[in-house]
């Protein structure tokens, strides 16, 4: 570390300490009816703020489940490190005093109408509407894949959950003992967390080298196009660390088929379909939104975001410009990357902030950036914290650490750090 | 960081630790008052400090010491996973924490312990 550097830390270290809030929240008397339709990540943490910034507004959440998912731990979970419990919640005890909570899922928007109908029927005026759906989980695209499968027969998927995040990580250390080829790789759309595919890859081959059976195990990496990572620096670094590590890389692979039995994936590739043979493959299954968001006028009628229904958004201001009265939150808004939960920290003040100004009469001026956040993990007690905005740049929070460099500190504050930060977003704090 | 105030970090530590969180604050307290204590005995006793500030010093030091390398265990990685002099940085501080509470205790068990010294003399 250059001294420079090193003095630069110092006083962004000291900073924290002496920094006081720079601008108090700005609040709202508006008695505005205010659904959320989604109680994840986002769901919850513009209810929480949005509950102190608008004191005399309705304000209801509406979703069905009751467990909630620090989905960013399923990554430790799969790496053997974590428990299913230490990642699992329940949504009651972050739903602030104030919040309706709605039981059940959205079955329909009705945007023209400004309603929603839930499941059971019910019907849910507002005045606006912030959608955090989330995203669902097309295993079903993949012919011949299943989430029963996961944890067997050398199949493994960390995103469909705490309890299949867990089997993968049985499923990794069967895969090391026996050793044979791994497959990794991720689907051709917008996913959630696009670093996970890597990082699962880097935790097996150093899980492996630990046990002195890296010998045993062939790596091979499917990029979905050609590369393994759309911000170029991170490209850069992680082929060459691939390289390095000896994991081989084939470029614009999609998986369309597996065959559990004969343990045989294909991939769609520009020369045509290939087959490969597997003894352990990571499936990540391809995403996209909410039958009821498809079904409905919210999501982009063309172009690249339409075929998996993302909400159509202004990528500043999440903003829906067909209904301007709707906006889009977290995993389901169609904006460039953004389906992370740092990228949520970062959207949920800007929404609530442009919403109170708008309803006290002022001009929204927040803004949106794309910050989107990977702790890139690359082995057990190393990491790099890579953050980077719509446009590619990395823009990192702590001028002390080093990007695109495998560092502790950042394990750190992937294993120490999150979970806190992530807890203080949904209550709003953070 | 911009977004990081001592508001932010202090709702973050209380989530990250919850209860634990008041039971260093509570530590804390107690040590300061115990170390205040420690130096009104040995102002009372007109006792130089010097042997249990060096005592409480060396202890401190050697309990950092030990506890930086016991800090990425806490973290589950390995011993060795300090790589890079910002990694062994952030170490050093956490391990401060119990450098801190060891030093602070040696300081005021020594500082009675001169009281207790100059009583019997008395």
């Amino acid at each position: 570390m250059e001294r420079r550097q090193f003095l630069v830390g110092a006083a962004a270290l000291a900073s924290v300490g002496l920094g006081t809030e720079a601008a108090q929240a700005q609040t709202s008397d508006s008695r505005a009816r205010v659904v959320i339709a989604g109680a994840g990540a986002a769901g919850l943490a513009l209810a929480s703020r949005l509950r102190r910034s608008m004191p005399n507004a309705t304000i209801t959440i509406i979703d069905a489940k009751k467990e909630h998912h620090f989905q960013p731990g399923f990554t430790l979970v799969g790496a053997g490190i974590w428990s299913p419990a230490q990642v699992t919640e329940q949504n009651v005890d972050y739903i602030p005093r104030g919040v309706e909570w709605v039981e059940a899922a959205v079955a329909e928007f009705d945007p023209d109408a400004n309603g929603v109908v839930t499941t059971t029927g019910q019907r849910i005026d507002y005045d606006f509407l912030l959608v955090a759906t989330g995203l669902n989980l097309n295993y079903e695209a993949i012919e011949g894949m299943d989430v029963s499968l996961i944890g067997r027969d050398g199949i493994a998927s960390i995103y469909a959950g705490p309890e299949q995040a867990n089997a993968s990580a049985t499923a990794i250390d069967r895969f090391i003992e026996a050793g044979g080829v791994g497959l990794f790789g991720r689907p051709a759309g917008e996913m959630k967390c696009a670093g996970a595919p890597l990082k699962i890859t880097f935790i097996t081959d150093d899980k492996a080298r630990s046990r002195g059976r890296r010998g045993a195990v062939e790596l091979v990496y499917n990029a979905h196009n050609p590369a393994v990572f759309s911000v170029a620096p991170v490209n850069d670094k992680v082929t060459e660390m691939f390289a390095g590590r000896d994991i081989a890389v084939n470029y614009s692979y999609v998986l369309k088929a597996i065959d559990p039995g004969a343990k045989q994936a294909t991939y769609a590739t520009e020369s045509g379909d290939i087959t490969l043979d597997y003894d352990f493959i990571h499936v990540v299954p391809p995403m996209r939104a909410p039958n009821a968001v498809l079904a409905s006028p919210l999501p982009w009628q063309d172009g690249a975001l339409a075929a998996d229904g993302w909400i159509e958004a202004d990528k500043a201001t999440l903003r829906h410009p067909r209904y301007p009265n709707v906006f889009a939150v977290g995993d389901i808004a169609g904006v460039p990357r953004g389906k992370t939960a740092a990228s949520v920290k970062w959207q949920v003040p800007v929404v609530v902030d442009n919403l109170v100004a708008e309803t006290a009469g002022r001009s929204p001026q927040a803004v949106y950036n794309g910050y989107t956040s990977c702790p890139m993990v690359t082995g057990i007690g190393k990491a790099m914290l890579i953050e980077f905005d719509y446009d590619g740049n990395l823009i990192p929070s702590f001028p002390f650490i080093d990007p695109l460099k495998e560092l502790w500190v950042s394990w750190l504050i992937e294993e120490k750090g999150l979970l806190g930060a992530y807890r203080a977003m949904l209550r709003g704090r953070a | 960081m911009s977004d990081f105030d001592l508001t932010t970090i202090y709702f973050i530590l209380s989530e990250s630790m919850g209860g634990w969180l008041w039971g260093f604050v509570a530590l804390a307290l107690l040590l300061l008052a115990a170390i205040v204590a420690g130096i009104m005995t040995l102002r009372k006793n007109d006792t130089p400090a010097r042997r249990p500030l060096v005592a409480a010093l060396v202890a401190g030091l050697v309990t950092t010491i030990i506890f930086t390398f016991l800090v990425p265990i806490w973290t589950l990685a390995g011993a060795g996973a300090l790589a890079a002099p910002i990694d062994v940085l952030f170490a050093v501080l956490f391990a401060l924490v119990p450098g801190g509470v060891v030093g602070s205790a040696v300081f005021v068990i020594m500082a009675f312990a001169s009281n207790r010294r100059v009583a019997a003399i008395a």
